[in-house]
């Protein structure tokens, strides 16, 4: 997984023992410190709700820095969807001595404007909106998903956090 | 009367509805599809054409039709097809996201075990609800 946003550029890869947890090692190169971190992350689902026509979950998420352990961030995020609708919500807790604590947080809303097939292209408009305290102030930004088969990629661009990337691939 | 009339108006397009509704089951007809014989005596509940697709190629099998809970994103299936694929036994998978189904090919000497199956969609993190076997 590649994710790049205004505060910071990250590789992640994580393995999924069962579906309830995985857990991964994550580079990410900050760009208000200027550091490089290497982390240990672990994700945990504590809720999942699945009906015929929705899925509904709530995950922890913890992680600390292999290069210092006085860095370590933990987390909630939370998704709602259905094969039309998306709604999601993120909250993170960066505690950071050598450099500087932060807090970073979104809500994303989503639409899929046609409902494909499994296998074809899947395509969703999305608008996202987050705030970072090191950035202050909320930013909101139009985003567009795309997935087919194990490949995903998500971008965003607005003019005060500029672009959001998002790849993954499921192997 | 003019109550009367009136609530005849308002009836009158649902009774149409239904008429035709029942006239288009009655005349929709399935000839020419594969599948013939419900082990459950259940109605077949899948589209008949994707069925037809699913099946060809196939001869001698047992498909056993899943609903399945949680399934509505194409990305999160992605395991339920990985996972059944690892059974040899396995000769076809289909995920249907529209009707929450997949559809398993299997051989007909294997006997298909629900519980089986309701443990490698839980292992995808969705729940498998109900089972349909079809011999085909």
């Amino acid at each position: 997984m590649y994710f790049s946003d205004s505060i910071q550029d990250s590789v992640y890869a994580h393995y999924s023992p069962s579906y309830k947890y995985s857990i991964g090692i994550e580079k990410a190169d900050d760009k208000f410190s200027n550091t490089q971190q290497t982390s240990f992350r672990f994700t945990y689902l504590l809720n999942r709700k699945n009906r015929k026509g929705s899925q509904r979950n709530l995950y922890a998420q913890a992680g600390i820095s292999l290069n210092n352990s006085d860095s370590t961030f933990y987390g909630i995020h939370g998704d709602w969807e259905t094969r039309r609708l998306f709604s999601g919500f993120g909250y993170k807790e960066v505690q950071n001595k050598s450099v500087q604590d932060y807090s970073d947080q979104y809500m994303q809303l989503g639409v899929a404007p046609y409902l494909g097939d499994y296998g074809d292209l899947h395509t969703w408009i999305m608008v996202k909106t987050k705030k970072n305290s090191l950035t202050r102030g909320w930013s909101t930004y139009p985003v567009l998903k795309f997935f087919s088969g194990n490949a995903l990629i998500e971008f965003g661009y607005n003019d005060k956090t500029e672009w959001d990337l998002h790849v993954v691939y499921r192997f | 009367m003019n109550r009367i009339l009136l609530v005849c108006l308002f009836i009158s397009p649902f009774t149409w509805a239904e008429h035709n509704h029942v006239e288009d089951m009655s005349e929709h007809s399935h000839e020419g599809h594969l599948h013939e014989t419900m082990v459950d005596g259940k109605n077949l509940d899948v589209n008949p054409e994707r069925f037809d697709t699913f099946m060809e190629g196939l001869t001698g099998v047992n498909v056993a039709m899943v609903s399945v809970k949680g399934m509505v994103c194409d990305f999160c299936a992605r395991g339920i097809e990985k996972t059944f694929s690892k059974d040899k036994s396995v000769m076809k998978i289909d995920v249907d996201l529209d009707s929450g189904k997949v559809m398993i090919a299997y051989p007909k000497t294997k006997e298909i075990d629900f519980d089986d199956i309701k443990k490698k969609i839980l292992a995808n993190g969705q729940n498998a609800t109900e089972l349909q076997i079809l011999e085909a």
